[in-house]
This record gives structure tokens, sequence and C-alpha cells, in this order.
């Protein structure tokens, strides 16, 4: 047990001090932050102040109502059903000045001048920078006519997506309203539909099977990338003592299936480790992420899962991560170079992706014969059998069998590993051949 | 420890890898607190028997024992190895790569500090104690892989090669602190196919050619059973004679004299005389024991 300790606490130790843990532990939520919260920051920050744009309205009434279209397209939206009165009452309200919309409207329509002569008087004020962009709306503009929108260089790109919305919906009540249909009518007609999907388990219980889904989708997808980053570690780990000709020292004083074992664990809790810490700066940046959201009205909310099931997330994921891992490891014995390695290591980047890819029939049908069979399957076991804990959850003595077939798995591919391994060790310098490793096996 | 206990006993031991037989039937007794030399050219067999010995690989046949058990993976730990095949972790500092092979043969704690110290003062390694390993000179590897192997006061200590690759600073190092383990009672084999060596530090010896055991015994005993069929010589102006004379079986000739071994029956005072007559100046005419060269030599070369 003490030699065990040993094994584990040296592999650990070397890789958690190692500077590329570090940085790569280090870079990642950085990279996060950068990606994810430095353009939201930016994007809010808007540095040049409002956008002024002028509008010209040759049509005389559709200034107010872009207006407030600009103000909802802004993400707040007015309460559905309620009356915006700025809606209602063409021409009536002045602008909002309370609303985040960072673009500032201006009507400059003037009948009396030709609207070539308010472009050039437009041109430019855009030169001098007294305003950021204008539009052209045309008289026509709701029997087909194109509006035009011209922008100098300070204006942001978002603007004249967001505009172009503004002015579709504007110009699209305009139409409805030109049909004598009242605006009331308009908004109702134009509401979405929300479907709501509840799932019914068979035991009655009601749950939220779409946040489920998405656990399932993101313990697989964290499963990937540990295995895809951490495989390499183990057979690293694994090639390690073969190519710095230690491997005859350790066997002197430890039994391979110690030392692989040690191995295997050390190098999971380093993954652990850094996953841990990635997790608590994914969190942090998710629940300020939350935050964000919820100040500004949207509702985000943590799903609610039964807590079985976060022990199943839990067991199902160091089941894969254990049975990839070991698997590595089996590569790492035959080896003698991280590079054949490599090579040798395809296959099971190709397994894990076909055991992530059987998500979706699995999901489609979770109580299938074809659902149960590959659930029982160690290398798709931890993917397949949570999604269908999560949709249809089986009897426990299929998740216990799931868990039992894979537990074996592992110890199965462990044993292995240090049984090739010891015996390619007396061999330096020259990969194991398949008909070579059967007759080790048989010895 | 008793002068006559037995560390070391195989009995019948054989090993195949495939069709080749690596150890064949080898017997052997290595003597509790003397310095055992296995010897033998290349391929002879002596990395698989230490193996077999150490416990990494299980022989086919035959039995081993270690201490007067039955060999066991626990019995490890009172067991000290040097391989040929030796390597340090690269980025490990010498210190940690030392507390761990101390901590993997169940060195206490307490102890596994001091013992580093005491090792790495008495090697002349002590500054180089916090520097990773790719840092050291191969030499210094070695010391280090040295002390990896005595560090938790092995009872037994196997020795394979040890010295290749040394200056003789460091030989005479290694020599003096595997001759300081001697004194405190331990018993040591060692391997290698280099019989100056061989012959200046081991009690007793046994030789393997081919997988086979061809000679063993004590070197005294040994060199005695060759007799005084070799003479010293330091001669001026003997004109080829050696080599053409019908008494010698082999000519060597070092720096600053030669060696010549005489053919069986062969008598020395007849060499001396026909050296005379043809006019040769003798300074020195002496009979000396056989080299454990020339014995590996000719026993090898006899086996084949």
């Amino acid at each position: 047990m003490r030699k065990f300790v040993a094994v584990v606490k040296r592999e650990y130790l070397q890789r958690v001090r190692s500077r590329m843990f570090i940085v790569t532990t280090i870079l990642l939520p950085l990279m996060m932050s950068l990606f994810g919260i430095v353009p939201a920051l930016v994007l809010s920050i808007n540095a040049g102040g409002k956008s002024r744009i002028a509008v010209v309205d040759q049509t005389g009434k559709l200034f107010s109502r872009f207006q407030s279209a600009l103000v909802e397209e802004e993400g707040v939206e007015t309460p559905s059903g309620m009356p915006n009165p700025a809606r209602d009452i063409p021409g009536a309200t002045p602008p909002r000045t309370d609303s985040p919309n960072d673009v500032t409207l201006q009507d400059v329509s003037d009948p009396a001048r030709t609207v070539d002569d308010l472009k050039n008087e437009l041109d430019q004020q855009l030169r001098q920078k007294k305003i950021d962009g204008y539009i052209l709306i045309p008289a026509d503009i709701t029997e087909g006519g194109k509006a035009r929108f011209f922008r100098g260089n300070s204006s942001d790109f978002f603007i004249s997506r967001r505009l172009r919305n503004a002015l579709t919906r504007t110009v699209r009540e305009q139409r409805l309203i030109d049909a004598h249909v009242d605006p009331a009518t308009v908004r109702q007609l134009d509401k979405s539909v929300d479907l709501v999907a509840t799932k019914v388990s068979t035991t009655g219980e009601v749950r939220d099977s779409a946040a489920g889904f998405a656990f399932v989708f993101g313990i697989g997808l964290i499963m990937y990338i540990s295995v895809l980053l951490y495989g390499q570690v183990v057979l690293g780990a694994v090639i390690e003592e073969k190519e710095t000709r230690i491997a005859e020292i350790l066997f002197s004083s430890v039994k391979p299936f110690t030392l692989m074992t040690g191995k295997l664990v050390g190098v999971s809790f380093v993954a652990l480790t850094q996953l841990a810490i990635w997790g608590i700066a994914i969190v942090t940046l998710g629940a300020y992420g939350i935050s964000v959201m919820a100040s500004r009205g949207m509702p985000a909310s943590i799903p609610r899962l039964p807590f079985v099931f976060y022990i199943y997330f839990v067991l199902f994921f160091l089941l894969g991560y254990y049975v990839y891992s070991t698997l590595y490891a089996l590569v790492g014995s035959i080896v003698t170079t991280a590079q054949e390695g490599g090579q040798l290591a395809m296959p099971i980047i190709l397994l894990l992706a076909v055991g992530f890819y059987l998500f979706l029939p699995v999901s489609r049908n979770p109580d299938s014969t074809f659902a149960f069979w590959v659930s029982l399957v160690p290398f798709f076991a931890p993917i397949t059998m949570l999604m269908r804990i999560i949709t249809q959850t089986p009897p426990f003595w299929q998740i216990a069998l799931s868990l039992g077939i894979g537990l074996s798995t592992i110890l199965l591919f462990t044993w292995l590993a240090s049984k090739i391994y010891r015996i390619g060790m007396l061999m330096y310098g020259k990969r194991a051949t398949i008909p070579e490793i059967l007759r080790w096996l048989r010895e | 420890m008793v002068e006559n206990q037995i560390t070391v006993r195989l009995d019948r031991v054989s090993k195949r890898f495939g069709d080749f037989t690596a150890v064949d039937d080898l017997s052997l007794e290595v003597r509790a607190g003397r310095v055992f030399g296995l010897l033998g050219p290349n391929g002879a067999g002596k990395s698989t028997t230490i193996r077999m010995i150490v416990n990494i690989t299980a022989p086919d046949a035959g039995t081993i024992e270690l201490f007067g058990k039955r060999i066991d993976p626990r019995l490890q730990d009172r067991v000290g190895y040097l391989p040929e095949e030796r390597g340090l972790y690269k980025r490990m500092k010498i210190v940690d790569q030392l507390r761990f092979f101390a901590e993997l043969k169940n060195v206490p704690g307490s102890v596994i500090e001091k013992r580093i110290d005491e090792w790495l003062d008495r090697l002349k390694l002590t500054e180089w104690k916090h520097k990773r390993s790719r840092e050291l000179s191969k030499g210094m590897q070695q010391k280090v892989q040295f002390i990896g192997s005595v560090i938790h006061d092995p009872d037994l200590l196997i020795l394979d090669e040890p010295f290749s690759g040394l200056d003789p600073l460091n030989v005479s190092l290694l020599k003096e602190a595997v001759a300081d383990l001697k004194r405190a009672g331990k018993t040591i084999i060692f391997s290698t196919h280099l019989m100056e060596t061989a012959e200046k530090l081991c009690d007793d010896i046994c030789l393997l050619n081919r997988s086979k055991k061809i000679l063993e015994g004590s070197l005294r005993q040994v060199k005695s059973s060759f007799g005084l069929n070799t003479v010293a010589l330091r001669v001026v102006g003997e004109n080829g004679l050696l080599n053409q004379s019908s008494l010698i079986s082999k000519v060597e000739y070092h720096s600053d004299e030669t060696e010549v071994l005489l053919k069986e029956n062969a008598d020395p005072q007849e060499l001396l005389r026909h050296l005379i007559a043809s006019g040769a100046v003798v300074t020195k005419f002496e009979m000396i024991e056989p080299s454990l060269h020339n014995i590996f030599i000719e026993k090898v070369s006899e086996a084949q």
C-alpha cells in the first residue's frame, strides 16, 4: 500500500508541479473569459457613446414606430399583451430616454427639402462626425421601396442589423394598419407560441428533460475532452519508465500491477484537479453570466434534477474516464515511444466518438433492446446509460450491471497492461507484435 | 552474519524465451557476506539470472531461495539492484527521485532524508541535491543510480556492470562504498564481463557461458586449480622465439612485460634455457597464476 501511495504521489506531484500543467490550468479559464466575457464587456462599454442616426422618413408616419421597434430590438421586451403607447399613437410620444438603447434616432425629415439636398447635408454631417449614420426611408417603403442606410466608420457593424430588423417590423405593422387592421389585433396575431415540454415518467414524476439532456451532453463533452487530454498523459506516464530505462529498477521494488494502478490513479488525480479548477472557474463565470442575464430580465435558473442523478453522473463519468485511460495504458504498455503510442491510440478516439454519437439513437428510444445492449458496453455505457437514466430510468439492476461490467473491464485492462508491460520491458527498443503479446499472455 | 550462511540459492533453474534458452539448469549458491562475481561473455544469461533473483521474471523450472526463504515479492525490500539498463527521471530533482526509490523499498519516512544526505555527501553529490537529473553528467547520474540501489540498506546488493562509463576517481569512490557494505556484512553479487575488475573485487566467482555454468568456486581455488602455468617475462631480443616455441600456447604483450601461457606439462626451465641460448637478455622471469582473463578465455573457447 505504501508503494502504491508512493507511485501515486510521484505521478501526481511531478505533473501538477510541471510548468505545462500550471500554464494550461490557468490558460483555459483565462481564454474562456477572454472569449466569453471580454467581448460582452467591450460591447457594453461602447466607447463611442450612443450612435446618432438621422432618419429621413419620407412617409412621414413611420418614425416613432420605428423608434419604439428599435428599443424592443435592444432585448428589453415590453410585456406582451400590454399596450405600448408609443406604438399606438403615431408621432405622439417622445423617445424613451431611460432605455438601455445605445442608438438615438433623430427625425430630420423635412418635406420642404429634396432628398438629394438632405443627403448632401447628412453626408457632410457624417464626415464631420456629428452623426454616425443616416437612413433614407422612401415614401413607397410599404409597397416594396428600398430603404438605404449610410454609415460612417465609427458606427458599429451590429447597428445595421438591428436597424433592419426594427424597420422590417415597423413596415410590416404599417402595412397591416394600412389594411385597416387594428394594431392590438396585429400584436395579438404576431405573438409567438411557447411550447413547454414536460416529461412525465412512468413513476409519475415530472422531470425537466431538457436540462437532463444538457447535463448528459455536458458530461459527455467533459469526458471527451478529459480523455483526449489525459489519455496522452497516461500514455506518456506508462512509457516514461521505458524511455528513461527505469522500469527494471522499479520492478525490482514494486509489482507491475501496483505500479500500473498507481500511475492511473495518480494521473486521474491530476485530471480531476485540473477539471475541478476549471469547474470552479466555469461556475464562477457562469454565475456571473446568469447574474448579468438576470439583471437584463432573462430567465436563467439551474436545472432541478433528483439528487441520485448527480451520483450517477459522477459514477459514469469516472467509469468512462478510467475505461479509456486504461485503454491508453494498454497501448502504452505495448509501444516503446510516445510517437508510436500516438498512432496506435487513434482507434481509441474513434471509439470515443462513436460512443458520443450513440447518444442520439439512444435518446430517441431509451427503452429499446439496442439501447439496453449499448449501455452495457463499457466504452459506450457512460454516455448511453446516462442518457437512459435521464430519459427513462432503467431498472436499477441494469445500471448496476453496467457499472459492474465497466469496473471489471478497468481491472482487466489494468492487469493486461501491467502484464504486457512487465514482459515487454525486458526487450528494450522493440515494439511487440500481436503474436508476441498473445504468447506473453499465455505464459 | 555467519560465514557459511547462504544468501541466494538457485536450484536447477531454467528460463526460456520462446525457443531460446537463456538459463539452462543452473544451480549456484551465494554465501553471505561475500562478493560473488557472476561472470561471462555477453548473452551468457547473467542478466536473466539476476532478473530472476530480484523477482522481475519467474523461472520456468527450478527454485530460487533468498535468505533461506522461497522467493517472494516481500523479500524485494531486502535486495538492492543496479541494473545494466538504468536511468533516472529526467525532470525530477535528485532528492525527489531518491526519496521515491526509498519509499518503494519501504524505508521509514523518518530516516529517508538522513540517508539521502549521507549518501550524497559520501559520493560528493551534495551540491546537486536539488538539481534535475538531466542537468547531471552521465557519471554523476550513475552515482545517483547507485545510491538508489543502496538507499534502503539492503542485505543483498546486485550490481550489473556498475563501473561502466565511470572515470577512475568515481570508480574508486564506488569500490570503497562496496567494500564498506561488504564489511557491514552485506552480500554482493557483481556481474561483469570485465575480468580485471572481477579479479580485484570478487571472493567467489561463477562463470556462465551460453546459458550454462562452466566454472565456479572461490577466486583463490579457481586460480590455484589452474596451477602455475603462466610466466611473466621481461625480455629484450627474443626475435620472435616466443611465437614459435612449441612450449607456449599463448603470448600476451603488455606495455612493459609479456605474459606467456605454457602448454600443459611444458617445463618453464626449458623455455628459459631456449631464451638464453638464443641470445635474448632476460630481466624478469616469474611463475605466476593465470589471470582470470586467461582462465575466462580458455574456459569459454574450450566450451565452444
